[in-house]
């Protein structure tokens, strides 16, 4: 299913292969993410999805296939490179520094902006734009709720003023109520004109949110298509539980 | 009273060698994961360097000795360590040892084996008396300087840009390098930050004992090594803490113990240690985080 990648988009990935050893994460996929938009990537535990967002980001190596941002190659680039080129990464587990305070990993998202006092202008603002991080600043982060992290997480992101966020299952780990916060949120920073490349195994929730999804499964995108084309689709749950599309044959 | 105030001065004069020593390796432990066992080599190295510059101006030949241990140590790093980045703890740990052994082997066939006499500062061994307390001036200095030192290091880690960035590096390196940190240059500027401690080390040090031989830095980081243990290796303060805590150990043993034992004094520390580390096997002041690598 290899989409044709036009040099137009901000993200494109062509045949992209990770393998980690004799393991094989990803077989060849390719996808697309134009500017401003909301792309999800769904697929059971172990699709691949993790790879992909860490491949991109330039924190696991690829073997073969094409990533371009903006119209550049960025495989092979180090992380701290890609970072800088405008691609920003909220990885599984969002990784805040617990021992830090909220205003210290908040002030690392800055670490890329050339105008840094254009960027404590920022922090200031996300600190009143999360006001529960604004009245923690000077906690350790670890001591925040699961959600409260995964807001610091998404918001030390942005402040890199990002062209394309990557979120790796932001809603994993989070109650319901939670999960409507944390999508709300995405909702807002896309109408700012970021992109989204997102993430999930709980996939009704992305489908709904994205413009258009992929279905990865056992390293392979299996299906792809927009919001409309892909909501109560049967070859959608075929694809995601990992049923040949030609096939037919049930789910087991 | 004055004799408790007289073992404080003695226990904190000689903990803030080892305290100071004991950051050094903490710091490259941070970033790293690297227990450093060629840190004692910056020490040495420092020693030779004023030997070699004791024709110039004493500000000169300290100046010159601490960019030998910088460079020295920035040499190893891009050497030694980055190939090496990411790799096991025992591998960087071996890695450390072939690195200390070679330069001990190097300054042994090129000066000589044999021990040096250096007379550097020489006044500093004269006794003072303060507030009825008598003290040698290098005691003051010794501590002095650990408190400066101290300070400085604890300013620089929690209020300058680098020090942030070594501090995320130390907890998640991984997650750092996403957020753009630089690994090469945060690496760089620990081992940078450990010269500077090693040649501190290495002018108190020369000044008290006055010989200088290849191997002169070994016990100096051993022991700074089990500060960094009782402390909790990958914590700064615990390292710092460490370090005080052995010297204590140290300066009480020297008192309490009969005459005919005191010259097994540090197997009695290292008997209280193994004691420390079976109660508490993560160190009493445990690093956060000690997993994601480079």
């Amino acid at each position: 299913m290899a989409a044709s990648v036009s040099d137009a988009s901000l993200l494109a990935v062509a045949d992209l292969e990770v393998r980690y050893g004799p393991v094989a994460a990803l077989r060849g996929v390719s996808l697309e993410v134009g500017a401003g938009e909301m792309v999800a990537v769904v697929g059971p535990n172990g699709a691949g999805k993790s790879s992909l967002m860490l491949a991109i980001a330039g924190a696991v190596p690829a073997q073969a296939g094409r990533i371009a941002f903006r119209g550049a190659s960025i495989r092979g680039a180090s992380l701290e490179d890609i970072v800088r080129r405008g691609i920003a990464l909220v990885p599984e587990g969002r990784h805040i520094f617990g021992s830090l305070t909220v205003e210290e990993n908040l002030r690392l998202g800055i670490t890329v902006r050339a105008d840094r006092r254009a960027g404590e202008a920022d922090l200031e603002a996300a600190l009143r734009t999360f006001p529960i991080l604004g009245e923690r600043r000077r906690q350790p982060a670890g001591r925040l709720s699961g959600g409260e992290q995964q807001q610091l997480a998404i918001a030390r992101a942005l402040l890199g003023r990002p062209a394309l966020l990557l979120l790796d299952e932001p809603s994993l780990g989070l109650a319901p109520a939670i999960i409507d916060q944390v999508y709300g949120l995405l909702g807002t920073i896309r109408a700012q004109g970021v992109a989204i490349l997102v993430v999930e195994q709980n996939a009704a929730r992305a489908l709904a949110a994205a413009d258009r999804t992929y279905v990865l499964n056992a390293g392979l995108v299996r299906l792809a298509g927009t919001r409309a084309e892909l909501i109560g689709n049967p070859a959608f749950d075929a694809a995601y539980f990992g049923v040949a599309m030609s096939g037919g044959a049930a789910a087991p | 009273m004055n004799a408790f105030a007289q073992y404080a001065v003695d226990t904190v004069s000689v903990g803030g060698l080892y305290a100071l020593t004991a950051l050094g390796i903490g710091l490259i432990f941070g970033v790293m994961r690297l227990i450093n066992f060629a840190h004692g080599e910056l020490i040495t190295a420092v020693g030779y360097g004023l030997l070699l510059l004791s024709g110039a101006a004493l500000p000169v030949a300290m100046a010159g000795s601490l960019a030998i241990a910088v460079l020295l140590a920035l040499a190893m790093e891009r050497v030694a360590f980055r190939p090496l980045r990411g790799a096991d703890p025992e591998t960087l740990l071996i890695a450390s040892f072939a690195v200390s052994f070679f330069l001990q082997k190097t300054l042994a066939l090129t000066v000589g084996a044999r021990a040096k006499g250096i007379d550097f500062l020489p006044r500093l061994g004269e006794p003072i008396t303060i507030l009825g307390l008598r003290l040698q001036t290098l005691q003051l200095v010794t501590i002095l300087t650990s408190a400066v030192l101290l300070a400085a290091l604890s300013w620089f880690l929690a209020r300058t840009r680098w020090g942030l960035e070594m501090r995320a590096a130390a907890e998640n390196f991984q997650m750092a390098r996403l957020l753009g940190v630089r690994a090469n240059r945060v690496i760089a500027v620990a081992f940078a930050l450990s010269g500077v401690l090693a040649a501190a080390v290495a002018f108190l040090f020369v000044a008290q004992s006055g010989t200088l031989t290849p191997r002169m830095s070994l016990e100096l980081v051993v022991i700074a090594f089990v500060g960094t243990a009782i402390g909790g290796l990958g914590s700064l303060v615990g390292a710092a803490v460490g370090g005080f805590l052995v010297g204590a150990a140290s300066v009480i043993l020297q008192t309490v113990l009969p005459p005919d034992l005191r010259a097994f004094r540090e197997a009695f520390a290292f008997a209280l240690v193994i004691l420390v580390l079976l109660v508490r096997p993560q160190g009493l002041f445990p690093a956060r985080g000690l997993k994601e690598r480079v």
